[in-house]
């Protein structure tokens, strides 16, 4: 009884926050993916530390050219060993392979797996800004480091094999997650802001202001977005240096997917701007900021967030189907659309299949984000009492 | 009925005016990309050996009109399309547009329309089955399907059937028509034909649709499932199906149908993908050749338009259709009773 009236009064004096947590967490598939989440972006933002190799072409290994994924193993014919080791290839070539190279593997010979090795060199927080005109680049020298989780001594060690020019894909999927989560996340943003903008004033003004906004809104949402992309991504000259392109594409994703957030912010503001809570707050005297600020903002954050999480999956889509037509990001960046584009050719499908690995990377990122998005939505709506 | 009429020529109206809106907004995009169509057709005969001179580029822009100012060329655009259904010509192919789309227009929307028919077809009832069931593992497998459906790219999908089809039958399932039947009038055995090969883009194409049909219709009948009318009608002893179709299924339909014009938006955005891979001759795959390859603004801009007077026209229908069918919304319409 005294646990139950506890529960109850922690219930009631909960704030809203604390109740969507609470009714978050109590969700296990959302729990789960969210978990998996977590986990995937930060091996993204450690990704220099967690592979062994530069993603780029810098990194190739030219002795291992569309090689087969090496798993680490403890113990093999000759027997254990607790330092995990590989076994060392050698290229061979001849009349019995038709002349073609193929790899041999020479069990008697280990190569062990060292720990915090010292490898290729990585930075964090360094940008070169190289914008159109030359007053506009900078440069931000940062952090740079070379020490890596794990690699070998003589050889290579690829976990998930390597691509035709020799790349890592274990370095560059991870690469790729990151860069591939940068550009939704700043597309997200671009469009979370337009949508407030635009949402905003629409909502705020209402009456001939909205109508003209809202008949723009819908104009934009009835053209396909994929084509839309693909008009747009045009655009983009061939010559562009890839950060740029890079920048470009996301605010693209930005640029195109406001519409529904905005209609979302119009909605909400205008049923609660009639509410009796604010016209109590303009009785009291506060000033329209105060309100905006203390009533209005913290009645919809939760809602913006959710559809900010929901909306997240859409842009890994499109940046992956714009990067796999070829108008998306291209080659010496990685991005989980450019890593689907290397797989799809024929004979990768017959022959090189862990060329797919990073597929499966990028539907379990959608996977866990729709899944997390839903949790949040549940546990965002308060009229929700079960689950 | 006055009051319907009225509501149909506003919905009209305002359909009209989307429409001139997109154009605008297509247009201004094809006005900016980079060079113009005079430039790209002499490059390309310039590639075919014959000289170019700065008054060939000249001259030739005056024939295609380009020296005017925008807005005259904008509202000649649209007056020709309108009046004449005539969208000009493609800037390399050096072809009609009309007779380049006419065929294939209609293969992707036939393709597009049946792939959301069929969307439909599983997604309401596996989306109530969803809503009511009393097994929560069913409800989350269903579930865990259809984000499935969303979180596979649709390429990947049509690669792995293709993949599966050309290793166990021989046969790549590429492209919407056997070698016999490519350049053969319409006929029975060319439906047939077409029947068997389509199901690949359809299927790819509707597994993705439905796994969005399937989210509205779940989360509606949840919604409808709690309200005090259903409660009401169980209580006077309905039950089983004749309550769910009679009371929280019809209701939810509402806004399904609504959706389609956005449902179709969908599928129309994901087939210039899909056909890429399928190598399918229509139209979705021409826009990634005209955009991604040759930077055909006419031809690009032709078919966008299309699209988005199609998905338009839907929207329309659908707003009628919904005046008709929901009672609360035709009398909002109507008045009266």
């Amino acid at each position: 009884m005294e646990v139950s009236s506890k529960k109850k009064e922690a219930y009631y004096t909960a704030t809203q926050m604390q109740l969507v947590r609470t009714r978050f967490f109590g969700n296990r598939s959302a729990m789960i993916a969210g978990s998996i989440l977590l986990f995937m972006i930060v091996c993204s933002l450690f990704s220099g530390f967690l592979s062994p190799y530069d993603p780029t072409i810098a990194g190739r290994d030219k002795d291992y050219e569309n090689g087969a994924p090496q798993i680490p193993m403890f113990w093999d014919e000759n027997g254990f060993s607790p330092r995990p080791f590989l076994h060392t290839l050698s290229k061979y070539r001849g009349k019995d392979t038709n002349f073609r190279w193929v790899y041999k593997i020479d069990t008697e010979k280990r190569r062990y797996v060292y720990f915090f090795v010292k490898g290729w060199e990585y930075k964090y927080f360094n940008y070169k800004i190289n914008l159109p005109g030359k007053a506009l680049d900078f440069t931000i020298p940062g952090f740079t480091f070379d020490t890596h989780l794990f690699g070998v001594k003589e050889g290579g060690i690829h976990l998930f094999g390597t691509d035709k020019a020799g790349k890592d894909l274990f370095s560059r999927t991870l690469s790729a997650i990151y860069i591939s989560l940068a550009v939704g996340t700043l597309g997200v943003f671009i469009s979370f802001v337009l949508s407030l903008i635009i949402g905003g004033i629409s909502g705020y003004y209402g009456g001939w202001i909205d109508s003209v906004l809202q008949m723009f809104t819908d104009a934009i949402r009835t053209v396909p977005p994929i084509p839309l992309f693909m008009c747009l991504a045009a655009f983009a000259p061939l010559e562009w240096s890839s950060e740029l392109r890079f920048f470009f594409i996301s605010c693209l994703l930005g640029l195109i997917s406001w519409p529904t957030l905005a209609r979302r912010v119009r909605t909400h503001l205008l049923s609660e701007r009639s509410q009796e809570y604010i016209l109590a707050a303009q009785m009291c005297g506060a000033s329209s900021t105060h309100i905006i600020i203390r009533h209005l903002l913290p009645s919809f954050t939760s809602y913006i967030i959710v559809d900010l999480v929901i909306s997240f999956p859409y842009m890994l889509l499109s940046e992956t189907a714009l990067s796999f037509i070829g108008l998306g990001l291209r080659e010496p960046v990685n991005s989980l659309g450019v890593l689907l584009q290397n797989a799809t050719k024929a004979d990768v499908l017959l022959n090189y299949q862990w060329y797919f690995i990073p597929v499966f990377f990028l539907v379990v990122l959608i996977l866990t984000f729709v899944y997390v998005g839903d949790g949040l939505r549940d546990a965002a709506d308060p009229h929700k009492t079960k689950n | 009925m006055i009051n319907f009429i009225q509501f149909t020529l506003t919905r009209a109206f305002l359909a009209v005016v989307t429409l001139l809106i997109v154009c605008f907004i297509v247009f201004s995009l094809m006005e900016l990309v980079p060079g113009t169509c005079a430039e790209r057709y002499l490059a390309f005969k310039n590639t075919q050996g014959s000289q170019i001179t700065f008054e060939d580029i000249e001259a030739e822009k005056i024939r295609l009109g380009l020296d005017k100012p925008f807005f005259y060329r904008y509202g000649k655009w649209v007056s020709d399309i309108v009046v004449r259904q005539d969208f000009g010509d493609s800037c390399i192919l050096r072809m009609n547009i009309n007779e380049l789309l006419s065929g294939r227009f209609v293969l992707s929307l036939t393709i597009c329309l049946v792939a959301l028919i069929f969307s439909y077809l599983i997604a309401i009832p596996v989306g109530i089955i969803s809503a009511t069931t009393k097994y929560v593992s069913l409800d989350q497998s269903l579930k865990f399907i259809s984000y499935l459906g969303i979180a596979l790219p649709n390429f990947l999908v049509a690669l792995c059937i293709m993949l599966f089809m050309t290793v166990y039958f021989g046969d790549t399932m590429t492209g919407l028509f056997s070698q016999e039947y490519e350049n053969a009038p319409w006929s029975a055995d060319k439906v047939k034909d077409f029947l068997g090969r389509a199901w690949l883009p359809i299927f790819v194409l509707g597994w993705n649709a439905t796994a969005f049909a399937l989210q509205t219709v779940r989360a509606l009948m949840l919604d409808e499932n709690d309200k005090l009318y259903v409660m009401a009608a169980k209580a006077r002893g309905i039950s089983g199906m004749s309550l769910l179709w009679r009371y929280p299924a019809k209701h939810s339909l509402g806004p399904v149908i609504n959706s389609i014009g956005f449902d179709l938006n969908r599928i129309f955005s994901a087939l210039p993908v899909v056909a890429l891979i399928l190598i399918l001759t229509e139209a979705g795959a021409l826009l990634i050749e005209a955009l991604a390859r040759s930077n055909d603004q006419q031809l690009a801009g032709a078919i966008i338009f299309l699209l988005t007077a199609t998905i338009v026209f839907v929207n329309f229908v659908t707003d009628i259709i919904l005046a008709i069918m929901d009672p609360r919304i035709r009398k909002g319409v109507m008045g009266g009773g």
